[in-house]
């Protein structure tokens, strides 16, 4: 136990430099005057002029040569400062720290609906594997994930803000803007969780072990409980670990469309931008969640199958 | 396996029993303005808050008036008194007084002096934007007038006064190193929230100069996507939405709950041109490509409008620079063909025109800070296709325009210039036309005729007199092309009908929150 | 107390039918798909770049057989070359995510010690860069190119593939047939190929399907915060972004390259599936 969670916390320091030597090396190659994209993200399209882009370059000194940026960078990290954002000069842990709360509450939100939907759902197509109720699920499945969060999104805001008039459309504040947001992201999520839950529930009651607790006359509800449930979990929750991936891309567009203050959309706006400070430190926050995140599923799985920690 | 041991159960348990509780927790952060008893009005727009810096979001509290310029603009879009009752200049065109209005109070209670004006002014100056293009020798304060001394005669110093860069705070708005750190301004509503990037929270000033606003909470919500702003205002959740996409607006004129005002605002879309590269140095070429363009068909088909095809540069709106009578721009493919075969170019055999072994090949640069660009920025491939001419698109960010004209590499840009960052176009058509042409307009083209009529422009104040040189601008620009016009703009601003007293602005300098009222639902 | 056959009822597992009706009908929907992708561009002599803006919506079944999008381009030539270049991309995508992320997820978990842990090591560093961070910045390089767009998304669907092959290969190897086997004397490649691939291949192959499903969605994705392809590329998932704004008048034009993607990830997952275990 001690030494996962020593290796994770090395993983950690070495993501923290991979991924933030990374973001800074690509953003400065990247072609384009990063004074112009700064100066256009402050002063918008009609303002831009040559002149505001030379103060932005005098303001900024972007001109320094990128060893010097770089080590700065890490020394101001290794003291937990994180820099300025070169378009708003604030504290980029300030912007982080405001953009990150939502999408955090936006993710946490939309993978607990999605297990609330996937999983019940998974879990009875897999033990009626085969039949009708299968069939459909799968269907339906692959419908929602063939569709672009943007249009389900849109689908979603039509039919709950529009005909229904139950949920607000678009904004920030209570649950009840949340809404429709992450239950676009959780749709799509358990479309996914729901066809690998049935894969593992359908597979773990065809084992032998599965068939042995039938025979010992078990009833149905006890051999689920204790014998299928834990098996089936683990490749549920590893993939769990891994819809981040969707989750990132699906946050991005859906925080675009319902104008939900995340970090999705601000992430966009920096890499057009230049924005390097911001982007290292979304990138370095973001790999640290991920880091925990790990750690989480990792832990969940050991916890449901011992034999995983112990030495094979 | 037989049973689980107690442990883990529990701590299987207690996961779940989280998992539970997140789903059901409400989010975090400011959940405001519910238990109050009277509902706050609810604008929309595209533009997201930036930060409290006048340089860059000035407009935002501009439009939503929380802080005020010296000069104001009419109906007509001429200069009129704002913070300043009038101003007078002096016969020899150098020293300019602006007479300050009287009783004016900051939200904070403090009185406007003369001094405040001019020193907010002088920051204005030394901070980024169109104040800084004014030739100003000084600003200084006396009883009660701000006086400003040019360096030489610049009739339009006023319309430059009512840009949003220009706006006056209270000293206690900044902080000792100079930057902005709260909104203190005049307006007839205070910025209690300025929650950037999408949200500001808005109070009605009680001892506003203007009268008390009849609206006593407000706020802003920038809702990005065009699509999203039009379901805002079908739901009822929005009290007004500023700017709908074409393609929304039949769909929202049929609705009875709500009101929509469209107005012609002082903005084209052109393709600037490079006029120096080889492809475009001949004005048969230039004129060629602008044959080649359907503009009725734009207008109609991704504008959703047929009258917005730009025949000229400026919309009939804009009175004194519209030219009547000119000869429009119009589509004539055949005549395209001649004009480029007169400039050289034969058809290569994949059709596209090639001249001493060189293809008629470019690249169109635009951005989608505009939705309606990247699609103008297809059709325009398509259509100069027709006449031979090989468009690559590529659709990247604004910045690469004025990056581009600076380092010389941009061929063709596809642009939604305003002319009203300024409320005079002549503002903007100094920046564009003069002689080292502009990020935004002519790039190595000049004429010494437009440049001398620029000059003589810049020091008149009376329209009579500006009429016809304004006039002849127009037909320089319209026979040489060294930016083509393609189409107009509209503003589209719909309201529920339970709010009265809704004005669109097509120089959408303010979103006239004063004047509104809650009506009969 | 005897035991009757009746007893057993409903403990026998399903008998395994390789071709059962659904992986019939899966593999008709993928071999239509494919005709359609490769021999549509051949046979359709419209040309999906013109236009023609007093055609624009076009209903089906007027002058173009699909109708027309709102510049008046033909439907039917955008959706083939469109299926030609988003279904190829896709399998390219998925291949070269898939292949090595298998390979090294049996790798990692049959070696397990240093190996596994520098393996994972290295996934949770690539996969803690951001997947749309990495394709943003790769696509900033060459805006509105194909490579870095799928280059990136390779990278961020790789790892899905090495986890949850290391994770069910590492279930399956602590099982007791597993280790009776080794104990006979049966080789390593053995195992794997008679033992642990049959068990690890459906969850894969479902992973596979969803993933190109994902790696086209990924680029309408991009179009619609205005990153995507180029234009006049026909494209089905930026094709769905730009028909979007006109859903009100022309809903079933909207839902064409839709449909197109949905019957190939349906067709992909009842292959994959078959829709009954083993």
């Amino acid at each position: 136990m001690t030494r996962l969670l020593l290796g994770r916390l090395v993983q950690a320091a070495l993501v923290a430099l991979v991924v933030g030597g990374l973001c800074f090396a690509l953003v400065r190659v990247l072609p384009g005057d990063a004074a112009f994209r700064i100066a256009a993200d402050r002063y918008g399209p009609d303002a831009l002029t040559a002149q505001a882009a030379e103060a932005v370059r005098q303001e900024l000194g972007l001109d320094r040569p990128w060893p010097e940026l770089l080590l700065r960078w890490f020394g101001e990290l290794a003291q937990g400062h994180l820099g300025n954002s070169l378009v708003s000069g604030e504290p980029v842990s300030e912007e982080l720290a405001s953009q990150l709360g939502p999408s955090l509450w936006l993710a946490a939100s939309a993978l607990v609906l999605s297990l609330l939907i996937g999983l019940p759902l998974g879990l009875v197509s897999g033990l009626r594997a085969g039949s009708g109720l299968d069939r459909l699920a799968l269907i339906g499945a692959v419908a929602l994930r063939a569709l672009p969060p943007f249009v389900l999104g849109l689908v979603l805001m039509l039919v709950f803000s529009i005909r229904l008039e139950w949920l607000p459309p678009a904004g920030y504040g209570t649950w009840r803007e949340m809404a429709l947001p992450s239950l676009t992201l959780a749709l799509g999520l358990a479309a996914v969780s729901s066809r690998v839950a049935r894969d593992a529930v359908a597979a773990v009651g065809a084992t032998t072990y599965y068939r042995f607790a039938r025979l010992k006359g078990l009833p149905e509800r006890a051999v689920l409980v204790r014998h299928g449930l834990r098996n089936a979990a683990i490749p549920v929750i590893t993939y769990l670990g891994l819809q981040a991936v969707y989750l990132i891309e699906g946050v991005v567009v859906v925080e675009s469309l319902f104008a939900y203050p995340g970090i999705g959309h601000a992430l966009v706006h920096d890499v057009i931008a230049r924005d390097v400070p911001m982007v290292q430190g979304a990138a370095l926050v973001m790999g640290l969640m991920f880091v925990l995140l790990n750690l989480g599923v990792d832990l969940l799985c050991r916890l449901l199958d011992p034999r995983l920690g112990a030495g094979r | 396996m037989l049973f689980v041991p107690r442990p883990r159960r529990a701590v299987l348990r207690g996961l779940i029993g989280l998992a539970g509780l997140l789903a059901l927790a409400p989010a975090a952060g400011a959940a405001e303005g519910r238990s109050a008893p009277e509902r706050a009005l609810t604008v929309v727009g595209p533009w997201e808050v930036g930060g409290l810096d006048p340089a860059s979001n000035g407009h935002a509290f501009t439009r939503l008036q929380v802080a005020e310029t010296l000069v104001g603009v009419d109906a007509a879009g001429a200069p009129a008194p704002g913070l300043a009752t009038g101003w007078t200049v002096a016969p020899d065109g150098l020293t300019w007084h602006f007479l300050l209005r009287s009783g004016v109070r900051f939200h904070d209670g403090s009185p406007l002096t003369a001094g405040i004006a001019a020193e907010s002014l002088r920051r204005a100056r030394a901070n980024v934007g169109p104040l800084s293009r004014v030739p100003i020798a000084t600003i200084s304060a006396e009883d009660g007038a701000v006086v400003v001394v040019l360096q030489r005669p610049f009739a339009l110093l006023p319309a430059f006064l009512a840009n949003h860069t220009t706006i006056i705070l209270a000293p206690a708005s900044y902080e000792p190193s100079g930057r902005v750190v709260r909104i203190i301004g005049t307006g007839p509503y205070c910025a209690v929230t300025v929650a950037p990037p999408l949200r500001i929270e808005l109070e009605r000033f009680e001892d506003w100069w203007g009268g008390r606003p009849a609206i006593a909470r407000a706020r802003y919500l920038a809702v990005g996507q065009g699509e999203t702003r039009a379901l805002m205002a079908e739901s009822g959740e929005a009290d007004v939405v500023v700017s709908i996409l074409p393609v929304s607006l039949a769909r929202l004129r049929r609705n009875p709950k709500l009101a929509v005002q469209t107005v012609t605002p002082p903005r084209t879309r052109l393709l600037k041109l490079n006029a120096g590269s080889p492809l475009f140095s001949d004005p048969r070429a230039r004129r060629a490509l602008s044959l080649a363009l359907d503009r009725t068909g734009l207008a109609k088909v991704l504008l959703r409008n047929p009258g917005l095809g730009a025949d000229q540069l400026f919309p009939p709106a804009v009175s004194g620079w519209h030219a009547e009578g000119l000869p429009p721009l119009t589509r004539d493919l055949a005549q395209a063909r001649i004009l480029l075969a007169q400039a050289g170019w034969r058809p290569g055999t994949d059709g596209i025109l090639e001249r001493d072994g060189r293809r008629f090949a470019a690249t169109l640069r635009t951005y989608s800070a505009w939705p309606e660009l990247p699609p103008l920025a297809a059709a325009i491939q398509a259509q100069a296709r027709e006449v031979g001419i090989d468009l690559a698109v590529s659709i990247g960010n604004t910045s690469d325009i004025p990056a581009r004209h600076r380092d010389g590499s941009l061929d063709l840009g596809l642009v939604s210039r305003s002319f009203a960052m300024i409320p005079d176009p002549l503002g903007t058509m100094l920046q564009d036309f003069g002689l080292d042409g502009g990020d935004w307009g002519a790039m190595n083209w000049s004429s010494a005729e437009t440049a001398s009529l620029l000059d003589r422009l810049a020091v008149l104040a009376d329209p009579a007199e500006r009429e016809p040189l304004q006039r002849r601008l127009a037909e320089i620009l319209q026979a040489e092309l060294p930016v083509i016009p393609v189409t107009w703009a509209e503003l589209a601003v719909v309201a529920n009908r339970r709010v009265a007293g809704v004005r669109a602005d097509p120089l959408e300098r303010s979103y006239g929150l004063a004047e509104m009222r809650w009506g009969t639902p | 107390m005897m035991l009757q056959m009746q007893d057993l009822a409903g403990t026998t597992p399903p008998r395994s039918d390789p071709w059962p009706i659904s992986r019939r009908i899966g593999l008709g929907l993928l071999a239509l798909l494919a005709a359609f992708a490769l021999l549509g561009p051949v046979l359709v002599t419209a040309d999906p770049a013109r236009q023609d803006l007093s055609a624009s919506l076009a209903p089906i079944g007027s002058d173009f057989l699909l109708g027309a999008d709102h510049y008046g381009r033909s439907m039917l030539a955008r959706l083939a070359y469109g299926a030609r270049l988003s279904f190829g991309m896709a399998l390219l995508t998925m291949l070269s995510a898939a292949a090595p992320g298998l390979l090294l997820g049996v790798l990692a978990a049959w070696r397990g010690g240093v190996t596994e842990r520098a393996l994972v090591a290295l996934s949770d560093i690539v996969l803690a860069l951001p997947g749309l961070l990495l394709v943003l910045l790769l696509l900033a390089f060459a805006p509105g190119h194909f490579l870095p767009l799928y280059l990136g998304l390779s990278l961020s669907l790789w790892v899905e593939f090495f986890r949850v092959a290391r994770t069910t290969t590492a279930r399956l190897l602590v099982e007791p047939r597993i280790e009776a086997s080794r104990l006979l004397g049966f080789g390593t490649f053995y195992i794997l190929r008679h033992q642990v691939l049959p068990e690890i291949a459906p969850l894969l192959l479902t992973l596979a399907s969803f993933a190109m499903g994902t790696a086209i969605l990924a680029i309408s994705t991009l179009s619609a915060i205005s990153v995507g392809l180029q234009p006049p590329t026909p494209e089905l998932g930026s094709m769905i972004v730009e028909l979007l704004p006109y859903y009100d008048e022309a809903p079933l034009t909207v839902l064409m390259p839709g449909i197109l993607i949905f019957l190939l990830v349906l067709g992909l997952q009842l292959t994959a599936r078959g829709g009954t275990v083993r």
